[in-house]
């Protein structure tokens, strides 16, 4: 390997943890999706480095697989936030707290 | 005979039956006639089957009541001297008052009410007298106590009235709460509730126990006969229809108690401390009630006041061992008292339906009849020598001093005492009602003759009832107490002390009657003051009971319910699920609807998780 | 347990299956409330005549008259298993009878009729099934097969606080009998352990070994279910909020029969399976019980709604039975079954009567009721004559099961008899309170003047008769009930 498995799993980390931030912490519904993105993109990588590390063909598939499963995900959710704009007119997550309890 | 026997006391519960049921469909005379009809044949059965009655006595049982285990309850009769001579006086009493309430009710519209409780009445009461066990009796005695409460708040409109029978309901049930208890322990020390078999086996039994059993039947005959401390009910009682005051209230269901404990004498008799204390709450109830029929001012209420007194005298009787002495008190009390009930119903009517002695006066002008009848029955009520009322008082105060030792020579001081203001209290009420004005302002009404002629044949039983049991004194055979096996019974005095102790009745009874002549001749303005308030209201035991007895009754079950009840039990229950609801209300702002506090959620829980494994492995 | 007696004509199949085709045949003809009522009032005759039919059958020398019993889940040991001996066949009498006045007595009900009425047959079914199971599963299906009917009784027909009342009385008998099936598995477990064959036969499980630890849990849990439906004090608050808002009908179901499971569980259930246990609680029951009598009597004085003072005077009547129950003897014990039937009777006909009332005068409060003799003296009357039997007037139905109580009581705890007897005193207090404020004194005008109607006569007169007849010779219910309660009495070991 080029680059040591620490420096990627620290990479990957960081990565992680930006994109729960900007889940946890932004209002928008296109930034949450983002930060899930950039979540998943971080799983990704830590998958590609471990495929690497181990030679094992197995987590580059599942990197494939995951990839496959993002862009779906992203359009079905991009749909939803449209629909969603429409029907309230805001893209605030605030604005749908309907399963409130 | 038997069935002659079961005739006597099924008769009037027919009649009550069909009363109660049909009676307001039938047309109108026939209920009365049914009613009257029904205890009349009852009585002329009851004269059927008197032969029967002698020696052993006849025995009837009809059927089993309820039997499980050893316990064995039947409905059976038992018809004795003593039960025979107490069936035909209240059969042959409650025939002459069905036939004067025919006229005193003439135009009630709820007459068949009346009736049929009158004839369940009936039927109760000969069930107590020809019981052959116990619980039977038990039943008659709750009955009458039931035909009771309904006849004297008969009429209902008035809450009084309803409160006044509720009140004997209850306070006489106090006494029953004894009763049953004396029944459940005669049976678990006997094995049966058959009275004749307790009576026979009764020496078995230790002393103390005796005692205590003995007791318990007094308490229970204090309720049913208005003695102390159970006695605030007779007086309010009035507020019946006079019949019903003449019947129930005067000749036969207060002298139930006198009977339950002539009935169960072999148990009773064998406890002296017992006896003693019949003796001492009979003489002590007697004065008592002859110091409030002093300051009574309604009519009916002095004679109330004047049965709880008599029937004092039957349990000093009683108490002093003479039970054919108390049952000839019985009998000729029955028949004056209900001829003074009856004629005081009379009266009131005269009277424009005016209660009150001193509104009342110069009622003689207005019935010769009635004056007459009253004045028979007072002259027996006052102990005048000769008539009924004077032999039976007479056996009753010589059988106590008989018995010489300081208690009962006290008692019978107390006797002659109360004997004394009975007299006086007696010819009060007559002067009250008869000499004079009138001073009220009422019309009279008129006065069927139903309600005058049956009056008669009472006033001389009354009167000549003393032949019953005519002391040898006067040449009499003492029939009475050799009906009744009970020729003990018969004083065997020196004569010269029986001369002293009837010339010493004679003496209290002139000693009364000339009193009341010279304050009551000549009617002054009514008494008022401090003592006659306090007569008035019967030394005051009403407010005495409701403050110590009904007001923490009341105070106690009020606290059961706001305290215990809705305080303790359902606030505690409430307050449990108070407490889930509140718990749910704050769990509900954890799912306030946002991904991110979720997220949130998640992401601790990991760590925690995660952290725990970590500890785990570093340790 | 002997062969089955009963082959010839399964009666007591039919009898818990015959109320359940009732209802079903209800639920579909919701469309038309006539056929309902005459589906459900048929059905009811049948089962009160089979329920009289079995009176025919003779008791064998166990004391069964009529035994069922067949595999039903096995791999479970779980058998349908029926019996009838003279205990049963009161309360199956008494359930059909009651069952059959609270259907004429809804007969005019408006809202959801035939709703209403495949729930009364329900509710027969599970208690006539109660009174029957001799398999604990089987007990305990049809336990909680009467919660349910019972639960929507209260919450949809009855009066202004009926939520509460159904959730508080559901919550409550639930936690009672959650109690009870954890008992009944694990000593279903235990027995299966012991003995290797896993069976929740009532007999089989009698000869379970117990340490007596273990067999005092087990005996808890048992009364828990049951203490409840009883209800003993302190867990009687369900009832006085369930019969005050329960419709005319479900007040007679609780009253005049719920109530009693509780009662025949403890003699069939508790007691033969934990006799020690059993002995050892019966001073804590007596004075729960005689505390119940003088508190709930109390209560019930001072109450302004008469339902709700019939409503109490149920929890002091079950504490004579119990009371009798716990003085352990035959005339105790025979007495406290007639005072079950007795007050079944006399408080159901005295809820129809003050349902009569209050459909008359709009109102249960005693303040705004009062000189209702002058205008309806029929009803009047009948409601005197219910209130004196509640009352134990000798001579009517509740007197003679309370004497017998009281002499069986008083033959083992002369003071428990003696304390009881005060209840008597009591019940007078409290029954005449409402009497008078019912029907004596002024007159409230009642908006309806009609005196009884005719199906009103129908239903009275029969209880009114019952009444009576059951004071005056109560002797035809103590000659079945001799033999078993013997046989219960010393099977179970105790002195």
């Amino acid at each position: 390997m080029i680059v040591p498995i620490e420096h990627l799993l620290v990479i990957s980390t960081i990565l992680f943890v930006l994109g729960l931030a900007c889940v946890i912490v932004r209002r928008s519904l296109i930034m949450i999706l983002i930060g899930a993105e950039i979540m998943l993109n971080a799983v990704g990588l830590t998958l590609v480095g471990a495929a690497a590390f181990w030679q094992r063909i197995d987590a580059q598939i599942m990197v494939i697989f995951l990839m496959a499963m993002t862009s779906a995900e992203v359009s079905i959710s991009l749909a939803m936030v449209v629909y969603l704009q429409r029907r309230k007119n805001s893209i605030d997550v605030r604005a749908f707290d309907e399963m409130r309890g | 005979m038997a069935v002659l026997l079961t005739l006597t006391l099924l008769l009037p519960l027919a009649g009550g039956i069909i009363n109660a049921c049909f009676g307001n469909r039938l047309p109108r005379p026939v209920p009365v006639i049914i009613a009257c009809g029904s205890v009349i044949a009852s009585f002329l059965a009851c004269l059927g089957a008197l032969p029967g009655a002698g020696g052993e006595g006849l025995r009837v049982t009809l059927f089993s009541w309820m039997s499980s285990g050893t316990f064995q309850a039947d409905i059976g009769l038992l018809f004795d001297p003593l039960a025979a001579i107490m069936t035909l006086m209240v059969t042959g009493v409650a025939s002459l008052i069905h036939l004067y309430a025919a006229g005193y009710m003439e135009e009630d519209p709820d007459q068949t009410r009346f009736f049929a409780l009158l004839n369940l009445f009936v039927f109760a009461m000969l069930t107590i007298v020809l019981a052959d066990n116990l619980l039977l009796m038990f039943l008659g005695w709750e009955g009458v106590g039931f035909c009771s409460y309904g006849l004297i708040g008969f009429w209902y409109r008035q809450s009084e009235n309803a409160e006044a029978g509720r009140k004997a309901f209850i306070v006489t049930r106090i006494g029953d709460l004894f009763f049953t208890v004396g029944l459940l322990w005669l049976f678990k020390l006997f094995g049966t509730i058959g009275i004749e078999a307790i009576n026979g086996r009764a020496t078995e039994l230790d002393p103390l126990t005796v005692t205590l059993v003995a007791l318990l039947l007094l308490g229970g005959a204090c309720g049913k006969s208005a003695q102390l401390p159970l006695m605030t009910w007779l007086p309010d009682a009035m507020a019946g229809p006079t019949p019903v005051s003449a019947l129930i209230h005067a000749a036969t269901m207060v002298t139930a108690g006198v009977y339950l404990l002539c009935r169960m004498f072999p148990l009773v008799s064998l406890s002296p401390l017992a006896l003693g204390a019949i003796a001492l709450i009979g003489v002590l109830t007697a004065l008592y009630a002859a110091t409030c029929a002093l300051g009574q001012r309604e009519i009916k209420r002095v004679l109330a006041y004047s049965t709880m007194s008599q029937v004092g005298y039957m349990f000093l009787a009683v108490g002093v061992g003479s039970v054919s002495a108390a049952m000839f008190h019985l009998l000729t009390h029955a028949f004056f008292k209900a001829l003074l009930f009856m004629a005081a119903g009379c009266v009131i009517n005269l009277a424009g339906h005016e209660n009150d002695i001193y509104l009342m006066g110069g009622m003689r002008r207005r019935s010769q009849t009635v004056f007459w009848l009253f004045l028979a029955g007072l002259v027996c009520l006052a102990g005048a020598p000769l008539t009924g009322g004077f032999f039976s008082k007479d056996m009753i105060l010589a059988a106590a001093y008989a018995k010489g030792s300081p208690f009962y020579l006290t008692i019978y001081g107390l006797g002659v005492a109360t004997a004394a203001l009975t007299s006086f209290y007696s010819f009060k009420l007559g002067y009250l009602v008869f000499a004079g004005d009138y001073r009220g302002e009422e019309l009279p009404h008129e006065l069927p003759g139903l309600m005058t002629w049956p009056l008669v044949p009472l006033a001389v039983l009354g009167l000549f009832g003393g032949l019953l049991n005519l002391p040898h004194l006067f040449g009499g055979h003492s029939w009475l107490s050799a009906w009744l096996v009970r020729q003990g019974d018969v004083l065997d005095l020196p004569v010269a002390v029986e001369y002293r102790l009837t010339g010493l009745a004679i003496a209290v009874f002139v000693l009364g009657w000339l009193l009341a002549h010279l304050r009551y001749y000549r009617f002054k303005a009514r008494e008022s003051g401090v003592l006659s308030e306090f007569l008035l209201a019967g030394w005051r035991f009403d407010g005495l009971y409701r403050r110590l007895l009904i007001r923490p009754f009341n105070g106690f079950g009020r606290f059961c319910w706001q305290g215990l009840e809705e305080g303790l039990v359902n606030g505690l229950l409430d307050g449990m699920a108070a407490t889930f609801v509140s718990w749910g209300q704050s769990l509900r702002l954890l799912a306030n609807g946002r991904i991110s506090s979720y997220l949130q959620g998640f992401i601790w829980g990991l760590l925690i998780i995660v952290g725990w494994f970590l500890l785990r492995a570093v340790a | 347990m002997t062969a089955d007696i009963g082959t010839s004509l399964p009666l007591l199949s039919l009898l818990l299956w015959l109320p359940v085709a009732g209802a079903g045949l209800c639920f579909v003809s919701y469309r038309s409330a006539q056929l309902a009522r005459w589906v459900a009032l048929l059905t009811a005759l049948l089962v009160l005549l089979l329920s009289l039919g079995c009176l025919l059958c003779p008791a064998g020398p166990d004391g069964w008259m009529l035994l069922t019993d067949r595999p039903w889940i096995e791999a479970f040991g779980i058998r349908y298993s029926l019996g009838m001996d003279g205990i049963s066949l009161l309360l199956v009498i008494l359930t059909a009878f009651l069952q059959l006045v609270a259907v004429l007595i809804s007969w005019d009900q408006e809202k959801y009729p035939a709703l209403l009425f495949g729930l009364l047959l329900l509710l027969e079914a599970g208690i006539i099934g109660v009174f029957l199971a001799l398999d604990l599963v089987l007990f305990y299906l049809l336990w909680e097969l009467m919660l349910i009917p019972t639960f929507f009784l209260i919450g949809i027909w009855g009066y202004r606080r009926r939520v509460y009342a159904a959730v508080k009385f559901f919550l409550f008998t639930l936690s009672g009998s959650l109690c009870m099936l954890l008992a009944i598995i694990s000593l279903y477990l235990v027995h299966g352990e012991q003995t290797g064959s896993y069976t929740f036969a009532l007999e089989a499980l009698k000869q379970t070994q117990l340490g007596f630890g273990q067999e005092m849990l087990f005996y808890l849990c048992f009364m828990a279910a049951f203490a409840v439906k009883i209800p003993l004090f302190p867990f009687h608050s369900w009832l006085p909020d369930a019969h005050t808002e329960a419709p005319v009908a479900g007040s007679i179901d609780l009253a005049g029969l719920l109530l009693k499971t509780g009662v025949y569980g403890m003699i069939r259930f508790a007691f033969p399976l934990f006799p020690r246990a059993a002995e050892q609680s019966l001073p804590v029951l007596a004075v729960l019980a005689l505390f119940g009598i003088f508190y709930a009597a109390w209560i019930a004085y001072l109450q302004t709604d008469i339902k709700r003072i019939v409503a109490y005077s149920s929890i002091s009547h079950l504490g004579f039975v119990v009371l009798g129950l716990v003085a352990w003897g035959q005339t105790a014990w025979e007495g406290s079954l007639l005072l079950m039937v007795n007050h079944g009777v006399t408080t159901g006909a005295l809820f129809i009567a003050i349902a009569f009332i209050q459909k008359r005068t709009g109102t249960r409060e005693l303040p705004k009721l009062g000189g209702l003799w002058k205008s309806q003296p029929n009803l009047s009357a009948f409601f005197l004559l219910f209130s004196l039997a509640s009352l134990g007037l000798p001579g009517l139905a509740n007197f003679a099961g309370e004497i017998l109580v009281l002499i069986g009581t008083f033959g083992s705890h002369p003071l428990w008899a003696v304390i009881a007897v005060g209840g008597v005193l009591f019940s007078a207090v409290y029954t005449l309170r409402m009497v008078q404020g019912t029907i004596w004194g002024p007159s409230c005008e009642p908006f309806d003047r009609q005196d009884l109607g005719r199906r009103e006569w129908l239903v009275l007169i029969p209880l009114a008769v019952l009444v009576v007849l059951l004071g005056c010779y109560p002797q035809p219910l103590l000659d079945p009930l001799q033999l078993p309660v013997s046989l219960l009495l010393h099977s179970g070991g105790l002195p």
